[in-house]
Protein backbone atom coordinates (compact mmCIF):
# COMPACT_ATOMS: atom_id res chain seq x y z
CA UNK A 1 0.00 0.00 0.00
CA UNK A 2 3.02 2.58 1.01
CA UNK A 3 4.58 2.03 -2.33
CA UNK A 4 1.58 2.23 -4.13
CA UNK A 5 1.31 5.63 -2.30
CA UNK A 6 4.64 6.44 -2.95
CA UNK A 7 4.06 5.62 -6.52
CA UNK A 8 1.11 8.57 -6.51
CA UNK A 9 3.43 11.12 -4.79
CA UNK A 10 5.39 11.29 -7.57
CA UNK A 11 2.67 12.52 -9.78
CA UNK A 12 1.37 14.98 -6.89
CA UNK A 13 5.19 16.00 -6.74
CA UNK A 14 4.96 16.36 -10.65
CA UNK A 15 1.72 18.73 -10.62
CA UNK A 16 3.21 21.03 -7.39
CA UNK A 17 6.51 21.54 -8.73
CA UNK A 18 5.80 22.05 -12.21
CA UNK A 19 2.92 24.12 -11.44
CA UNK A 20 5.19 26.12 -9.44
CA UNK A 21 7.56 26.82 -12.12
CA UNK A 22 4.93 27.98 -14.52
CA UNK A 23 2.94 30.35 -12.42
CA UNK A 24 5.85 31.54 -10.09
CA UNK A 25 6.87 34.03 -13.77
CA UNK A 26 3.75 33.97 -14.93
CA UNK A 27 1.90 35.86 -11.86
CA UNK A 28 4.74 38.41 -12.00
CA UNK A 29 4.01 39.09 -16.02
CA UNK A 30 -0.06 39.08 -14.82
CA UNK A 31 0.63 41.35 -12.50
CA UNK A 32 3.00 43.83 -14.15
CA UNK A 33 -0.24 43.48 -16.81
CA UNK A 34 -2.41 44.61 -13.75
CA UNK A 35 -0.38 47.33 -13.18
CA UNK A 36 0.32 48.50 -16.45
CA UNK A 37 -1.13 52.10 -17.62
CA UNK A 38 -2.74 50.65 -20.64
CA UNK A 39 -6.57 50.39 -20.35
CA UNK A 40 -7.02 47.03 -22.40
CA UNK A 41 -4.38 45.02 -20.77
CA UNK A 42 -5.16 46.02 -17.39
CA UNK A 43 -8.67 45.24 -17.52
CA UNK A 44 -8.10 42.63 -19.16
CA UNK A 45 -5.93 40.91 -16.57
CA UNK A 46 -8.21 42.34 -13.50
CA UNK A 47 -11.33 40.08 -15.49
CA UNK A 48 -8.90 37.26 -15.49
CA UNK A 49 -7.97 37.32 -12.05
CA UNK A 50 -11.79 37.72 -11.09
CA UNK A 51 -12.75 34.84 -12.86
CA UNK A 52 -9.65 32.60 -11.24
CA UNK A 53 -10.83 33.63 -8.00
CA UNK A 54 -13.90 33.79 -8.04
CA UNK A 55 -14.60 30.29 -9.70
CA UNK A 56 -13.69 26.86 -8.10
CA UNK A 57 -10.23 25.56 -8.76
CA UNK A 58 -12.55 22.18 -9.46
CA UNK A 59 -14.56 24.08 -12.31
CA UNK A 60 -11.67 25.40 -13.85
CA UNK A 61 -10.49 21.76 -13.91
CA UNK A 62 -13.03 20.26 -15.80
CA UNK A 63 -13.01 23.33 -18.05
CA UNK A 64 -10.03 22.78 -19.35
CA UNK A 65 -9.84 19.00 -19.23
CA UNK A 66 -13.43 18.66 -21.27
CA UNK A 67 -13.39 22.10 -23.12
CA UNK A 68 -11.36 20.74 -26.32
CA UNK A 69 -14.01 17.77 -26.71
CA UNK A 70 -17.27 19.72 -25.97
CA UNK A 71 -15.97 23.07 -27.85
CA UNK A 72 -14.00 22.07 -30.11
CA UNK A 73 -14.91 18.42 -30.66
CA UNK A 74 -10.95 17.67 -30.12
CA UNK A 75 -10.41 14.36 -29.43
CA UNK A 76 -8.80 13.96 -25.97
CA UNK A 77 -6.81 11.16 -27.34
CA UNK A 78 -5.99 13.83 -29.38
CA UNK A 79 -4.06 15.71 -26.96
CA UNK A 80 -2.12 13.33 -25.28
CA UNK A 81 1.57 13.88 -24.04
CA UNK A 82 3.06 11.95 -26.54
CA UNK A 83 6.78 12.70 -24.88
CA UNK A 84 5.92 11.02 -21.84
CA UNK A 85 4.33 7.24 -22.05
CA UNK A 86 1.85 7.32 -19.15
CA UNK A 87 0.66 10.59 -19.11
CA UNK A 88 -2.14 11.39 -21.18
CA UNK A 89 -4.18 14.97 -21.71
CA UNK A 90 -5.60 14.57 -18.17
CA UNK A 91 -2.07 15.68 -16.35
CA UNK A 92 -0.93 18.05 -18.96
CA UNK A 93 -4.84 19.74 -18.32
CA UNK A 94 -4.02 19.63 -14.60
CA UNK A 95 -0.92 21.46 -15.09
CA UNK A 96 -2.78 24.33 -17.13
CA UNK A 97 -5.05 24.63 -15.07
CA UNK A 98 -3.46 24.62 -11.82
CA UNK A 99 -0.63 26.95 -13.19
CA UNK A 100 -3.27 29.67 -14.82
CA UNK A 101 -5.46 29.57 -11.66
CA UNK A 102 -2.08 29.71 -9.12
CA UNK A 103 -0.63 32.69 -11.20
CA UNK A 104 -3.84 34.82 -10.78
CA UNK A 105 -3.41 34.58 -7.14
CA UNK A 106 0.65 34.84 -7.31
CA UNK A 107 0.17 37.89 -9.55
CA UNK A 108 -2.43 39.73 -6.63
CA UNK A 109 0.76 38.90 -3.88
CA UNK A 110 3.34 40.17 -6.67
CA UNK A 111 1.36 43.53 -7.36
CA UNK A 112 1.31 43.95 -2.82
CA UNK A 113 4.95 43.36 -2.60
CA UNK A 114 5.41 45.82 -5.67
CA UNK A 115 3.20 48.38 -4.14
CA UNK A 116 4.43 48.53 -0.97
CA UNK A 117 7.94 49.34 -2.09
CA UNK A 118 8.89 53.06 -1.36
CA UNK A 119 8.21 55.59 -4.13
CA UNK A 120 11.67 56.61 -3.12
CA UNK A 121 13.43 53.58 -4.47
CA UNK A 122 12.66 54.40 -7.62
CA UNK A 123 13.35 58.01 -7.62
CA UNK A 124 17.02 56.94 -6.60
CA UNK A 125 17.16 54.42 -8.96
CA UNK A 126 16.22 57.23 -11.39
CA UNK A 127 18.47 60.29 -10.66
CA UNK A 128 21.46 57.52 -10.75
CA UNK A 129 20.59 56.48 -14.29
CA UNK A 130 19.44 53.20 -13.72
CA UNK A 131 16.95 51.65 -16.97
CA UNK A 132 13.67 51.31 -15.89
CA UNK A 133 14.47 47.30 -16.75
CA UNK A 134 17.57 47.80 -14.42
CA UNK A 135 15.28 49.65 -11.48
CA UNK A 136 12.43 46.99 -11.60
CA UNK A 137 15.02 43.57 -11.73
CA UNK A 138 18.11 44.95 -9.59
CA UNK A 139 16.21 47.10 -7.00
CA UNK A 140 12.19 46.38 -6.78
CA UNK A 141 12.10 42.83 -7.35
CA UNK A 142 14.46 41.46 -4.89
CA UNK A 143 12.99 43.64 -2.10
CA UNK A 144 9.38 42.29 -3.19
CA UNK A 145 10.43 38.80 -2.94
CA UNK A 146 11.48 39.13 0.35
CA UNK A 147 8.21 41.12 1.16
CA UNK A 148 5.97 38.49 -0.10
CA UNK A 149 8.06 35.53 1.12
CA UNK A 150 5.15 34.80 3.71
CA UNK A 151 2.31 35.13 1.10
CA UNK A 152 4.26 33.07 -1.56
CA UNK A 153 4.99 30.51 1.59
CA UNK A 154 0.67 29.96 2.32
CA UNK A 155 -0.22 29.52 -1.10
CA UNK A 156 2.42 26.69 -1.91
CA UNK A 157 1.01 24.88 1.08
CA UNK A 158 -2.51 25.53 -0.67
CA UNK A 159 -1.05 23.87 -3.46
CA UNK A 160 0.41 20.62 -2.36
CA UNK A 161 -3.57 20.40 -1.15
CA UNK A 162 -4.82 21.46 -3.72
CA UNK A 163 -2.88 18.76 -6.08
CA UNK A 164 -5.25 16.39 -4.88
CA UNK A 165 -8.44 17.90 -7.20
CA UNK A 166 -6.70 16.33 -9.75
CA UNK A 167 -8.36 12.99 -9.29
CA UNK A 168 -11.61 14.80 -10.24
CA UNK A 169 -10.04 14.09 -14.34
CA UNK A 170 -8.45 10.79 -12.81
CA UNK A 171 -5.13 11.52 -13.11
CA UNK A 172 -3.52 8.79 -10.84
CA UNK A 173 -2.06 11.30 -7.78
CA UNK A 174 -2.05 9.92 -4.79
CA UNK A 175 -5.33 11.16 -3.64
CA UNK A 176 -6.61 9.48 -6.58
CA UNK A 177 -4.52 6.42 -5.41
CA UNK A 178 -6.10 6.12 -1.79
CA UNK A 179 -9.33 6.78 -2.66
CA UNK A 180 -9.20 3.13 -4.85
CA UNK A 181 -7.47 1.31 -2.11
CA UNK A 182 -9.90 2.77 0.40
CA UNK A 183 -13.10 1.57 -1.47
CA UNK A 184 -11.14 -1.42 -2.48
CA UNK A 185 -10.13 -2.37 1.01
CA UNK A 186 -12.87 -0.75 3.15
CA UNK A 187 -10.65 0.71 5.63
CA UNK A 188 -9.68 4.22 6.78
CA UNK A 189 -6.11 3.27 6.80
CA UNK A 190 -5.02 4.75 3.29
CA UNK A 191 -6.78 8.13 3.85
CA UNK A 192 -4.52 8.08 7.24
CA UNK A 193 -1.52 7.72 5.38
CA UNK A 194 -2.35 10.16 2.10
CA UNK A 195 -3.17 12.83 5.48
CA UNK A 196 0.32 11.54 6.79
CA UNK A 197 2.49 12.24 3.01
CA UNK A 198 0.04 15.69 2.58
CA UNK A 199 1.80 16.62 6.32
CA UNK A 200 5.16 15.61 5.12
CA UNK A 201 5.22 17.19 2.33
CA UNK A 202 4.13 20.48 3.80
CA UNK A 203 6.39 20.52 6.95
CA UNK A 204 9.29 20.10 3.69
CA UNK A 205 8.00 23.15 2.17
CA UNK A 206 7.18 25.14 5.34
CA UNK A 207 10.92 23.86 5.95
CA UNK A 208 12.49 25.09 2.63
CA UNK A 209 10.19 28.34 2.48
CA UNK A 210 12.09 29.35 5.99
CA UNK A 211 15.22 28.57 5.21
CA UNK A 212 15.03 30.58 1.90
CA UNK A 213 13.06 33.71 4.10
CA UNK A 214 16.37 33.16 6.55
CA UNK A 215 18.59 33.53 3.61
CA UNK A 216 17.21 37.32 2.85
CA UNK A 217 17.30 38.00 6.24
CA UNK A 218 20.63 39.62 6.27
CA UNK A 219 18.92 42.75 5.60
CA UNK A 220 15.90 44.91 6.79
CA UNK A 221 13.53 46.90 4.65
CA UNK B 1 31.49 79.34 -15.55
CA UNK B 2 27.15 78.86 -15.60
CA UNK B 3 26.27 75.55 -15.05
CA UNK B 4 22.83 76.02 -14.34
CA UNK B 5 20.17 78.48 -15.21
CA UNK B 6 16.71 78.94 -14.10
CA UNK B 7 14.34 80.91 -15.98
CA UNK B 8 10.91 81.57 -15.34
CA UNK B 9 10.17 78.29 -14.04
CA UNK B 10 6.33 77.48 -13.04
CA UNK B 11 4.75 74.60 -11.72
CA UNK B 12 1.73 73.65 -10.44
CA UNK B 13 -0.43 70.64 -9.12
CA UNK B 14 -3.79 70.83 -9.99
CA UNK B 15 -4.90 74.38 -9.43
CA UNK B 16 -2.46 74.89 -6.72
CA UNK B 17 0.53 76.81 -8.06
CA UNK B 18 3.61 75.32 -6.54
CA UNK B 19 6.37 77.14 -8.19
CA UNK B 20 5.16 80.81 -9.46
CA UNK B 21 8.38 82.45 -11.27
CA UNK B 22 11.52 81.10 -10.94
CA UNK B 23 14.41 82.64 -12.26
CA UNK B 24 18.25 82.35 -11.06
CA UNK B 25 21.38 81.09 -11.79
CA UNK B 26 24.53 78.68 -10.16
CA UNK B 27 28.00 79.23 -10.88
CA UNK B 28 30.44 76.74 -10.87
CA UNK B 29 32.44 76.20 -7.80
CA UNK B 30 29.16 78.41 -6.03
CA UNK B 31 26.84 76.78 -3.12
CA UNK B 32 23.59 78.01 -2.97
CA UNK B 33 21.22 77.32 0.06
CA UNK B 34 17.53 77.28 -0.78
CA UNK B 35 15.44 78.40 2.50
CA UNK B 36 12.18 79.11 3.30
CA UNK B 37 9.06 77.81 5.02
CA UNK B 38 7.28 74.44 4.89
CA UNK B 39 5.06 74.57 1.53
CA UNK B 40 7.07 76.95 -0.05
CA UNK B 41 8.11 75.42 -3.23
CA UNK B 42 11.88 74.67 -2.62
CA UNK B 43 11.49 71.04 -2.70
CA UNK B 44 9.19 71.49 -5.51
CA UNK B 45 12.26 73.16 -6.99
CA UNK B 46 14.71 70.52 -6.50
CA UNK B 47 12.98 67.86 -7.81
CA UNK B 48 12.27 69.88 -11.39
CA UNK B 49 15.46 70.42 -11.53
CA UNK B 50 16.75 66.87 -10.61
CA UNK B 51 14.07 65.72 -13.48
CA UNK B 52 12.06 63.87 -10.59
CA UNK B 53 8.72 66.43 -11.51
CA UNK B 54 8.50 68.25 -15.26
CA UNK B 55 7.78 71.99 -14.69
CA UNK B 56 5.18 73.40 -16.69
CA UNK B 57 6.53 75.92 -17.90
CA UNK B 58 9.99 78.04 -18.11
CA UNK B 59 13.55 77.28 -19.08
CA UNK B 60 16.26 74.35 -17.25
CA UNK B 61 19.57 74.99 -18.69
CA UNK B 62 22.88 73.23 -17.56
CA UNK B 63 25.79 74.31 -19.03
CA UNK B 64 25.07 74.41 -22.84
CA UNK B 65 21.66 71.91 -22.87
CA UNK B 66 18.33 72.97 -22.00
CA UNK B 67 16.33 70.14 -19.54
CA UNK B 68 13.24 72.39 -20.95
CA UNK B 69 12.36 75.09 -22.17
CA UNK B 70 9.59 78.06 -23.83
CA UNK B 71 6.35 78.75 -22.25
CA UNK B 72 2.86 77.44 -21.94
CA UNK B 73 2.24 75.97 -25.73
CA UNK B 74 5.62 75.87 -27.04
CA UNK B 75 6.80 74.17 -23.35
CA UNK B 76 8.95 71.23 -24.73
CA UNK B 77 11.27 69.19 -22.69
CA UNK B 78 14.66 67.52 -23.88
CA UNK B 79 15.07 64.38 -25.57
CA UNK B 80 15.92 61.34 -24.05
CA UNK B 81 19.51 61.78 -25.01
CA UNK B 82 19.72 65.24 -24.08
CA UNK B 83 18.41 64.12 -20.93
CA UNK B 84 20.71 61.07 -20.17
CA UNK B 85 23.26 64.02 -20.60
CA UNK B 86 22.07 65.88 -18.39
CA UNK B 87 21.07 63.22 -15.73
CA UNK B 88 24.70 62.81 -15.93
CA UNK B 89 25.43 66.46 -14.53
CA UNK B 90 24.34 66.22 -11.09
CA UNK B 91 23.77 63.82 -7.81
CA UNK B 92 21.02 63.85 -5.78
CA UNK B 93 21.35 63.59 -1.71
CA UNK B 94 17.24 62.78 -0.32
CA UNK B 95 16.64 63.42 2.56
CA UNK B 96 15.52 59.87 3.28
CA UNK B 97 18.71 58.71 2.16
CA UNK B 98 16.96 55.94 -0.49
CA UNK B 99 19.70 53.66 -0.29
CA UNK B 100 19.11 50.49 -1.66
CA UNK B 101 18.48 48.18 1.29
CA UNK B 102 19.60 45.07 -0.24
CA UNK B 103 22.96 45.92 -1.52
CA UNK B 104 26.15 46.34 1.00
CA UNK B 105 27.39 50.07 1.53
CA UNK B 106 29.81 49.18 -0.97
CA UNK B 107 27.54 47.88 -3.95
CA UNK B 108 25.22 51.15 -3.32
CA UNK B 109 28.05 52.97 -4.26
CA UNK B 110 29.75 50.60 -6.99
CA UNK B 111 26.40 49.22 -8.48
CA UNK B 112 25.41 52.54 -10.91
CA UNK B 113 28.80 52.89 -11.90
CA UNK B 114 29.35 49.32 -13.00
CA UNK B 115 25.46 48.64 -14.12
CA UNK B 116 24.49 52.34 -15.95
CA UNK B 117 28.16 53.69 -16.93
CA UNK B 118 30.05 50.17 -17.61
CA UNK B 119 32.90 51.36 -15.37
CA UNK B 120 34.83 47.62 -14.53
CA UNK B 121 33.91 46.79 -11.68
CA UNK B 122 37.27 46.85 -9.73
CA UNK B 123 37.32 50.60 -10.95
CA UNK B 124 34.11 51.21 -9.41
CA UNK B 125 35.29 49.23 -6.45
CA UNK B 126 38.39 51.44 -6.16
CA UNK B 127 36.49 54.37 -6.56
CA UNK B 128 34.00 53.56 -4.08
CA UNK B 129 36.66 52.55 -1.27
CA UNK B 130 38.16 55.91 -1.90
CA UNK B 131 34.89 58.14 -1.16
CA UNK B 132 34.39 55.90 1.78
CA UNK B 133 37.36 56.21 3.16
CA UNK B 134 37.13 60.22 2.55
CA UNK B 135 33.47 59.65 4.55
CA UNK B 136 35.30 58.17 7.63
CA UNK B 137 33.15 55.07 6.44
CA UNK B 138 35.85 52.82 6.19
CA UNK B 139 34.90 49.83 8.87
CA UNK B 140 31.26 49.89 6.87
CA UNK B 141 31.91 48.87 3.93
CA UNK B 142 30.50 45.19 4.15
CA UNK B 143 27.93 46.15 6.39
CA UNK B 144 24.05 47.07 5.11
CA UNK B 145 21.90 50.08 5.38
CA UNK B 146 20.06 48.84 8.42
CA UNK B 147 22.99 48.43 10.81
CA UNK B 148 24.00 52.06 10.34
CA UNK B 149 22.91 55.32 12.00
CA UNK B 150 21.19 57.91 9.97
CA UNK B 151 24.45 59.80 10.11
CA UNK B 152 26.17 57.01 8.18
CA UNK B 153 23.28 56.40 6.02
CA UNK B 154 23.31 59.83 4.64
CA UNK B 155 27.41 59.46 4.36
CA UNK B 156 26.64 57.21 1.81
CA UNK B 157 24.31 58.07 0.28
CA UNK B 158 26.63 61.10 -0.59
CA UNK B 159 28.96 58.89 -1.73
CA UNK B 160 26.83 56.89 -3.53
CA UNK B 161 26.05 60.41 -5.57
CA UNK B 162 29.53 61.45 -5.43
CA UNK B 163 30.61 58.26 -7.21
CA UNK B 164 28.91 59.41 -10.76
CA UNK B 165 31.68 62.45 -10.38
CA UNK B 166 28.52 65.01 -11.12
CA UNK B 167 29.08 68.26 -11.68
CA UNK B 168 26.41 69.89 -9.17
CA UNK B 169 25.18 68.26 -6.35
CA UNK B 170 22.03 69.22 -4.90
CA UNK B 171 20.34 68.44 -1.52
CA UNK B 172 16.96 67.74 -0.45
CA UNK B 173 16.87 68.74 3.26
CA UNK B 174 19.97 66.19 4.11
CA UNK B 175 19.66 66.35 8.01
CA UNK B 176 15.68 66.83 8.08
CA UNK B 177 15.54 63.19 8.95
CA UNK B 178 18.47 63.37 11.28
CA UNK B 179 18.99 64.22 15.39
CA UNK B 180 21.34 67.35 15.89
CA UNK B 181 24.29 65.18 16.84
CA UNK B 182 23.92 63.42 13.55
CA UNK B 183 23.63 66.95 11.64
CA UNK B 184 26.99 68.37 12.62
CA UNK B 185 28.36 65.11 11.32
CA UNK B 186 26.84 65.33 8.20
CA UNK B 187 27.24 69.39 7.73
CA UNK B 188 30.62 68.47 8.37
CA UNK B 189 31.21 66.55 5.09
CA UNK B 190 29.22 69.28 3.09
CA UNK B 191 31.24 72.19 4.43
CA UNK B 192 34.10 70.05 3.33
CA UNK B 193 33.02 69.32 -0.09
CA UNK B 194 32.48 73.00 -0.21
CA UNK B 195 36.01 73.63 0.55
CA UNK B 196 36.99 71.34 -2.31
CA UNK B 197 35.13 73.45 -4.52
CA UNK B 198 31.80 70.87 -5.24
CA UNK B 199 28.81 73.19 -6.53
CA UNK B 200 26.14 72.53 -4.32
CA UNK B 201 22.48 73.45 -3.79
CA UNK B 202 21.20 72.44 -0.50
CA UNK B 203 17.76 73.21 0.60
CA UNK B 204 18.14 73.38 4.05
CA UNK B 205 16.22 74.51 7.31
CA UNK B 206 19.42 74.98 8.86
CA UNK B 207 20.11 78.81 9.08
CA UNK B 208 23.53 79.25 10.35
CA UNK B 209 25.12 76.37 8.50
CA UNK B 210 23.68 78.21 5.25
CA UNK B 211 24.79 81.44 6.32
CA UNK B 212 28.49 79.87 6.85
CA UNK B 213 28.63 77.60 4.45
CA UNK B 214 26.70 79.04 1.24
CA UNK B 215 27.92 81.67 -1.19
CA UNK B 216 24.00 82.72 -2.24
CA UNK B 217 21.08 82.00 0.09
CA UNK B 218 17.49 82.55 -1.79
CA UNK B 219 14.74 82.46 0.14
CA UNK B 220 11.49 81.10 -1.11
CA UNK B 221 7.79 81.84 -0.31
CA UNK B 222 4.41 80.91 -1.60
CA UNK B 223 6.09 80.12 -4.86
CA UNK B 224 7.97 82.53 -5.02
CA UNK B 225 12.02 83.86 -4.89
CA UNK B 226 11.72 86.92 -2.31
CA UNK B 227 15.27 87.48 -2.00
CA UNK B 228 18.64 86.03 -3.56
CA UNK B 229 22.01 87.56 -2.21
CA UNK B 230 25.43 87.24 -0.97
CA UNK B 231 24.61 84.49 2.36
CA UNK B 232 25.69 86.81 5.21
CA UNK B 233 24.04 89.47 3.63
CA UNK B 234 20.75 87.73 3.29
CA UNK B 235 21.00 86.54 6.74
CA UNK B 236 22.26 89.34 8.30
CA UNK B 237 20.09 92.67 6.86
CA UNK B 238 17.37 91.06 5.29
CA UNK B 239 15.55 93.56 3.14
CA UNK B 240 11.77 92.17 3.10
CA UNK B 241 9.39 91.90 6.31
CA UNK B 242 8.49 88.04 5.00
CA UNK B 243 12.09 87.05 5.39
CA UNK B 244 12.72 89.41 8.78
CA UNK B 245 9.59 87.25 10.03
CA UNK B 246 10.92 83.71 8.98
CA UNK B 247 14.12 84.31 10.24
CA UNK B 248 13.00 85.30 13.98
CA UNK B 249 10.34 82.40 13.55
CA UNK B 250 13.75 79.77 12.78
CA UNK B 251 15.83 81.60 15.71
CA UNK B 252 13.22 80.96 18.15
Amino acid sequence: MVTQLLNGMWMTGGIFFLTLIFSLPLGLLVAKARMSKNFILKNVTRIYISIMRGTPLMLQLLVVYFGPYFLFKIPLSALDVTFVPDLDYSFSATIIAFSVNYAAYFAEIYRSGIESIEIGQYEASHVLGFSKTQTFFKIILPQTIKRILPSITNEVITLVKDTSLAFAISVVEMFTISKQLASMEASMIPYLMAGVFYYIFNALVAFVMERIEKHYSYYKI
Amino acid sequence: MKLLEVKSLKKQFGDKEILKDITFDLQESEVLCIIGPSGSGKSTLLRCLTMLEIPDSGSIKYFDDYLCKGDGENFKYADKKTAEKIRNFFGLVFQNFNLFPHFSVLRNITEAQTAVHKIPKDKAKAKALDLLSKLDLSDKVENYPCELSGGEKQRVSIARALALNPKILFFDEPTSALDPELTVEILKVIKNLAKEKMTMVIVTHEMDFAANVADKIIFMDAGHIIECGQAQEVINSPKTDRLKAFLSKMSD
